[in-house]
């Protein structure tokens, strides 16, 4: 089925609200949606949204062999899906454009960053390993799919917890919740994405989470960061430029990045990137400020627990 | 009193469900021996299956005097109906007609000689990607849907391309029919706090444009608010607006 | 045997209907909280209650998405199903809703089962049952049982369904009750 096309008076418009720093929904320019985490009955089960975007992420584990080149490391696997639920356009079984972008950009978020430590997923090196599978369905897409599906994932992978397992010699005993308590997973940091959008050749920077539907002139600069809380060196790498077809002439197809970190655009905007980057920081903990402090204290758990993980296996090996 | 009505009666206002059936009672039928051919209206939501009435949509059960009978329902999918005014975006110019987007799930066509004084040689300037305000001249199940600019006497009478400016977004069907009907309280409370101009059409687009860009953005998010607020409530809000709080 | 037919177990309903922007109509719908011929099962049962002679030329797209399995899966997904045709103001000629009973080793009838249960179970039925006339419009079975177990288990799928229509309605209700 069709998305509903955009219309000429849509598309004036909003580029004159964005030209006047508005957007449709009365937030500023670099004002985040109100973003809600919800947790599943099980482990490893979390919906988010973030304004009327909606993401559901279900991880699961199963034991398998490992890679030969990694004999020692679990294996994540990611898989992102859009259906026709989230939005009209979407054809299930098609691999569309946008679907492997936000697939590599998933991957690249969450395994190239290594914040889940692989090497704890690992049984029997070269035998057995733990292999963690996060799928994220996108359930109501209204912009910015890629922020979302990345907290859904991370907070999914916070979440859950996997079965805990004995190994005496060779043979490895898989415990159900009954019997032992499973473990959560350990994480070293929660990576996020941000997304920005930039219109009319960058004269009008501004972060442009929502209805991409609306925003047909935007180049997303996908920028990942981490956001623990103490760490100020913001990994960026700032790609993927994503332009609809149907862009106007005067849309430049890259941004001009300036730095690392930053992303300056026109030369007439200020360059208050640098504070901006620290309020974001801020903004999204504030905004969730209670997850935020739940999620820490979760990784303060997953390492209680792994030190239990490692006195359990000391008492099987006695 | 009507007995296919008296079972209707006691309905009114409240909720039916699929399913849900208004049969016709037959004993008291003694009462009105000299039975007129009784004639009910039937409208959406409503069907008729032998000698009784089957909801099919839930929602509201509504009654006009003095035999119409219909079923306000909360859908967004529009369903086109001959002789309903649409806002459309054109999305393709085809030889001597025009694609538009309605919001059903065809798209309906639209010729070019059906716009005021367009003739053969004179042809309107349409340019794909505008706003039309249209009306249905053929809708049912089985064609596709064809809109006109022009009434039967070959008038625009307001109908035609518009919106230059202003903004375009979507409602319920169910929120666009309130501010249709004429004693619309939504848009008398609205027109309190600034002056506005607005085209609703029954899919559900509203366009609106006011004096600043602004202001355009305040009118359409309070609309858009008043989707799932009690009549009191949106007074508050509105109240609260007109009082400067945004 | 113990069969209380005045009132069966179901466990506790949560639904939210329209929670999305996107879709025409949408609805979750929880249960105490083999895909190709279960999705087969969702179909028949919904072509049979739609009115999709008022539609031709057109298609309908239903997408169910399982967010928790803790067993009778199948009458979720119906009722899912059955509330998001419904949100979407689809014509409908009736409802419908579905139960799922189990059988256990001793013979005793249990609806809506949790997983443990049905693992636990020597036949699981799960039945379509319509709001009108109660008939049951699809029954999909797993395991053995006797004709009498059967006839059992729709007369207690029928006395349950009428809690899950009542659902339906209160939650209607709920939904229009600004309008009213």
């Amino acid at each position: 089925m069709r998305e509903t096309p955009l219309s000429n008076c849509e598309r004036a418009f909003l580029l004159k609200c964005i030209q006047e720093k508005k957007r449709l929904d009365g937030r500023q320019t670099y004002d985040y949606r109100n973003l809600k985490i919800t947790f599943g009955t099980d482990y490893g089960c979390c919906t988010v949204s973030l304004g009327k975007s909606r993401v559901l992420a279900q991880v699961s584990c199963e034991l398998v062999p490992p890679k030969d080149s990694r004999p020692t490391e679990g294996i994540m696997f990611f898989n992102l899906e859009l259906s026709p639920m989230a939005s009209p356009g979407f054809q299930s079984n098609r691999q569309s454009e946008l679907l492997v972008t936000l697939n590599r950009q998933l991957e690249r978020c969450l395994r190239n960053s290594r914040c889940i430590d692989t090497e704890s997923l690992c049984v029997i090196s070269g035998e057995k390993v733990w292999q963690i599978r996060v799928d994220v369905h996108i359930l109501n897409h209204d912009g910015n799919l890629m922020d979302v599906a990345s907290v859904a994932a991370i907070s999914a992978l916070s979440h859950f917890r996997r079965p805990e397992v004995a190994i005496q010699g060779r043979d490895v005993t898989v415990f159900s919740p009954e019997e032992r308590d499973p473990v959560p997973l350990s994480v070293y940091h929660m990576p996020v994405c941000v997304s920005f959008a930039f219109f009319q050749q960058g004269k009008d920077g501004g972060k442009f989470g929502f209805a991409e539907s609306v925003a047909k002139e935007r180049i997303t600069v996908l920028t990942r960061e981490e956001t623990t809380l103490d760490t100020t060196d913001v990994h960026a790498t700032a790609e993927n430029v994503l332009s609809k077809a149907d862009a106007p002439p005067e849309v430049v197809p890259s941004p001009v990045i300036v730095a690392t970190g930053t992303g300056q655009v026109g030369e007439g905007l200020q360059n208050a990137w640098g504070l901006e980057e620290e309020d974001d920081d801020e903004e999204e903990e504030m905004s969730d400020a209670a997850k935020q402090k739940k999620k820490k204290d979760e990784v303060m758990v997953i390492s209680d627990s792994e030190e239990e993980e490692v006195m359990i296996l000391n008492q099987d090996l006695k | 009193m009507n007995s296919i009505h008296s079972c209707f009666k006691a309905q009114i206002g409240g909720v039916v469900l699929p399913g849900d059936v208004f049969r016709f009672n037959g004993s008291s039928v003694e009462e009105d021996s000299n039975i007129k051919a009784e004639k009910m209206v039937c409208g959406p939501g409503l069907r008729r299956n032998g000698d009784e009435i089957l909801a099919c949509k839930s929602g509201i059960l509504r009654h006009k005097q003095p035999s119409m009978y219909w079923i306000d329902c909360q859908q967004k999918r529009y369903v086109p109906v001959k002789g309903e005014s649409v806002i459309g975006i054109v999305t393709a110019k085809s030889g001597d007609i025009f694609k538009v987007d309605v919001g059903g799930s065809e798209q309906a066509s639209l010729s070019y000689l059906a716009f005021e004084g367009a003739t053969k040689r004179n042809r309107p300037n349409v340019q794909v990607g505008d706003l039309v305000y249209a009306q249905f001249i053929i809708a049912n199940k089985d064609m596709e849907p064809e809109l006109v600019c022009i009434d039967s006497c070959g008038r625009a009478n307001g109908m035609g391309v518009f919106g230059a400016e202003g903004f375009l977004f979507k409602v319920s069907l169910g929120l666009a029919r309130r501010l249709l009907s004429p004693q619309s309280e939504i848009v008398k409370d609205l027109e309190k706090i600034f002056p506005f101009e607005m085209v609703v059409g029954l899919n559900g687009r509203v366009w609106v444009k006011a004096k600043s860009i602004q202001q355009t953005l305040i009118v359409a998010n309070l609309l858009e608010s008043c989707e799932n607020m009690t009549a009191q409530q949106r007074q508050a809000l509105f109240k609260r607006v007109a009082e400067g709080a945004l | 045997m113990a069969l209380d037919i005045g009132s069966p177990v179901l466990r506790e309903f949560g639904s939210e209907q329209s929670l999305l922007s996107k879709p025409d109509g949408s609805a979750t719908f929880m249960q105490g909280v083999r895909e190709r011929s279960r999705e087969q099962c969702v179909r028949e049962t919904c072509e049979a209650a739609l009115l999709s002679t008022l539609h031709p030329r057109s298609s309908l797209t239903l997408v169910l998405q399982v967010v928790h399995d803790d067993g009778s899966l199948l009458a979720c997904c119906l009722n899912a199903a059955c509330m998001a045709l419904m949100d979407a103001g689809l014509p409908m000629s009736r409802l419908f809703c579905g139960v799922t009973c189990a059988i256990d080793a001793e013979g005793r009838i249990v609806t809506d089962p949790t997983a443990q249960q049905e693992k636990e179970s020597r036949a699981l039925l799960t039945f379509a049952i319509d709001s009108k006339e109660h008939n049951v419009m699809m029954s999909s079975t797993k395991g053995s049982f006797s004709i009498k177990e059967m006839q059992q288990c729709i007369a207690v799928s029928q006395t349950a369904s009428e809690r899950i229509f009542q659902f339906y309605r209160d939650s209607v209700k709920r939904r229009y009750s600004k309008m009213l």
